[in-house]
């Protein structure tokens, strides 16, 4: 329980913050490598400059808000769509982090990574509580003004702009929550892998992004943080699940071998499946999520019906 | 006085509109303006090597455009093109292991791996009712996946025929690859296919406004199946002619195509939104692709420094070329 919270809770993070995006109706795929990035920071500014590490943390939040504020410039005030924006926001990224590590190197102190890897008083492991706690600040932003604008942004941006709401700026304030967000996912990715890495953990950006979807986020104005917390437990528990499955059918049945390909590509697979089983969701909220993605895909508004 | 005042204005007004209503002939300018900088900043590049290895690699890259074009026009959006090619390319070195004379056999089995997955694609993205991109993900995961079983390890298991391999990088006066051949065929497919055939036009139709379309008796799911259909076929011919071109082929190798297609396609003026674009634009887009890369890596910058220019220039692209319009207007 607590090594299952522990491995998956960058993961879990991520798609959180790609939630606050696809409710204010764009999509963040640079979200994998703005991770590393956040570990890259996180590990050098000690190793290097003799940085305290909590100082360091700050420093890797305030990385991962100034590239989110990038990517919302790039949607919000440049209006490139977000899909097309992002992906070459992770060339960019990647550039970065290699500039600041070139090779995978660091380490992080012991109390650090086992006080991460610890389960309070025997039931509640320190990265539920991070997790915990990230929905508690959606919780509060949520009840907020600017809650309300998130969601009527994401519903209409027209109709939003006619109420008084100010889109670009909801946008970019999404943007940086996200980053806000991804700053913490990223210190406990840094926790977890207790090294540094600069390449790393790129897929997240999609993975996140089928984490939501498979969870019923629409692309705009529809959904909660649940639904992102759902959709990633769903990947992560399969993912899991098949492993142990197979490891127990090799137990049992003597020669039986499976390489690591087959496992993921049963949970692949299963992943499918799960889209597939979205047919029989709600048809009201796919239609939302039609509509959501092609005005997000739209040249402009003339091209929408 | 007055007069040449006008000429010039007629003139000026006359390079505004193409560059605000030519998106194709602007990347092309791009392109080439792009290839003589580099030229200039670093003159010993100027070489026949250059000049083939960018031919081959931009109709390579246009191949793999032109599926995705004909779905992007459609109003959807294809993540399996990379996929697809990787695999036709592990699938024509398992089974030509290094000899003439199976290009047949080869051609038929890697077309039909372009049309299950095409068929695959085009039903899922209707019946499941979900995004294109998402599902098309999902997919090109699961066919990925399969590579392996064709390639222990990731390596793959045999090489591509020799005869084949000529026929798409035998150089005619050391500059002009025979790939050309294959690239008059595939355009001449397009051409036909968006310009003339009934399919085009109501591909065109489907793209701009599906309801209209449905109204005025065309077969929606029929045509997005069928260009779904189209870009597996184009996409597997490209993974194969990908592998003669690599010679040896590890899985997973042409990836990264998915997104540099689509890309290109992007970048050529084609709409994400569907209902509008061209395969002319499509080429330019991936020249545009293939020179920019080709111009980065002869400038011989630090990896990290040609990756951050990459995006930079991707992103001014984008902003000249597909800004949504303002909520205001």
């Amino acid at each position: 329980m607590g090594t299952l919270f522990a491995k998956n809770a960058p993961i879990i993070l991520v798609a959180m913050a790609q939630a606050v995006l696809l409710i204010v109706g764009a999509l963040d795929i640079s979200i994998g490598i703005q991770l590393a990035l956040v570990n890259v920071v996180v590990i050098m500014l000690p190793q290097e400059l003799g940085m305290s590490i909590p100082v360091a943390w700050i420093f890797g939040i305030l990385a991962s808000l100034g590239i989110s504020a990038a990517g919302g410039f790039l949607v919000a005030v440049l209006r490139i769509p977000s899909l097309l924006a992002t992906f070459a926001l992770v060339f960019v990224v990647k550039g970065v982090n290699v500039l600041i590590m070139n090779v995978p190197q660091g380490s992080v102190p012991k109390a650090y990574y086992s006080g991460y890897d610890t389960v309070l008083f025997g039931f509640l492991p320190v990265a539920a509580l991070i997790i915990l706690g990230v929905a508690l600040m959606w919780m509060v932003v949520k009840r907020a003004k600017f809650g309300k604008h998130i969601y009527a942004v994401g519903a209409n941006p027209r109709n939003a702009f006619a109420a008084g709401i100010n889109p670009t700026s909801t946008i970019m304030k999404a943007f940086l929550f996200k980053g806000l967000i991804t700053g913490i996912a990223g210190i406990s990715l840094t926790l977890m892998i207790a090294a540094g890495n600069p390449l790393q953990v790129e897929s997240y950006g999609l993975k996140s992004l089928a984490a939501c979807i498979i969870g019923g986020l629409g692309f705009g104005g529809w959904g909660t943080m649940a639904c992102a917390l759902f959709g990633s437990g769903f990947l992560v528990l399969i993912q899991n699940a098949v492993y142990y499955f197979f490891n127990f059918l090799q137990g049992v049945i003597d020669g039986f071998q499976i390489t690591s390909y087959w496992q993921n590509f049963i949970s692949d697979l299963i992943v499918m499946l799960g889209l597939l089983m979205t047919t029989v969701t709600a048809r009201a909220q796919r239609e939302a999520l039609k509509q959501g993605i092609s005005r997000q895909l739209k040249r402009g508004e003339k091209y929408a019906k | 006085m007055q007069n040449s005042n006008k000429k010039q204005m007629t003139a000026a007004i006359g390079i505004n509109r193409f560059i605000k209503q030519n998106p194709a002939g602007m990347t092309f300018v791009i392109a080439i303006i792009l290839l003589v900088l580099t030229f200039i900043v670093r003159p010993n590049s100027l070489n026949t090597n250059t000049f083939s290895s960018i031919i081959l690699l931009t109709l390579l890259l246009s191949f793999a455009s032109a599926g995705q074009t004909l779905v992007l026009i459609g109003g959807g959006l294809d993540f399996t093109v990379g996929a697809v090619m990787s695999s036709a390319a592990v699938m024509t070195t398992f089974l030509m292991q290094g000899q003439n004379g199976k290009l047949l056999p080869v051609l038929g089995v890697v077309l039909l791996i372009g049309l299950v997955v095409g068929v695959i694609n085009g039903i899922s993205t209707i019946k499941i009712g979900l995004p294109a991109m998402i599902v098309t993900m999902a997919i090109s995961n699961l066919v990925a996946r399969t590579q392996y079983l064709f390639a222990a390890d990731g390596k793959s298991l045999g090489y591509a025929g020799p005869n084949l391999i000529k026929s798409v990088s035998y150089k005619f006066g050391g500059v002009v690859p025979s790939i050309i051949f294959y690239a008059i065929l595939i355009w001449g497919i397009m051409f036909y296919l968006l310009n003339r055939s009934i399919f085009g036009k109501q591909l065109y139709l489907v793209g701009d406004n599906k309801e209209a379309a449905k109204l005025s008796g065309i077969k929606v799911n029929k045509i997005i199946i069928l260009s779904y259909i189209f870009s597996g076929l184009l996409s597997a011919f490209a993974g194969m002619l990908g592998a003669a071109y690599m010679t040896v082929v590890s899985a997973q190798v042409f990836d990264k195509y998915a997104f540099q297609s689509l890309i290109a396609v992007i970048v050529g003026g084609t709409a994400l939104s569907g209902g509008l674009g061209t395969y002319s634009g499509s080429i330019a887009g991936a020249l545009l692709m293939t020179v920019l890369s080709n111009g980065l890596t002869a400038l011989a910058l630090p990896d990290p420094i040609k990756n951050i220019s990459y995006g930079v220039v991707m992103i001014l692209l984008l902003f000249a070329y597909n800004r949504t319009s303002a909520v205001r207007e």
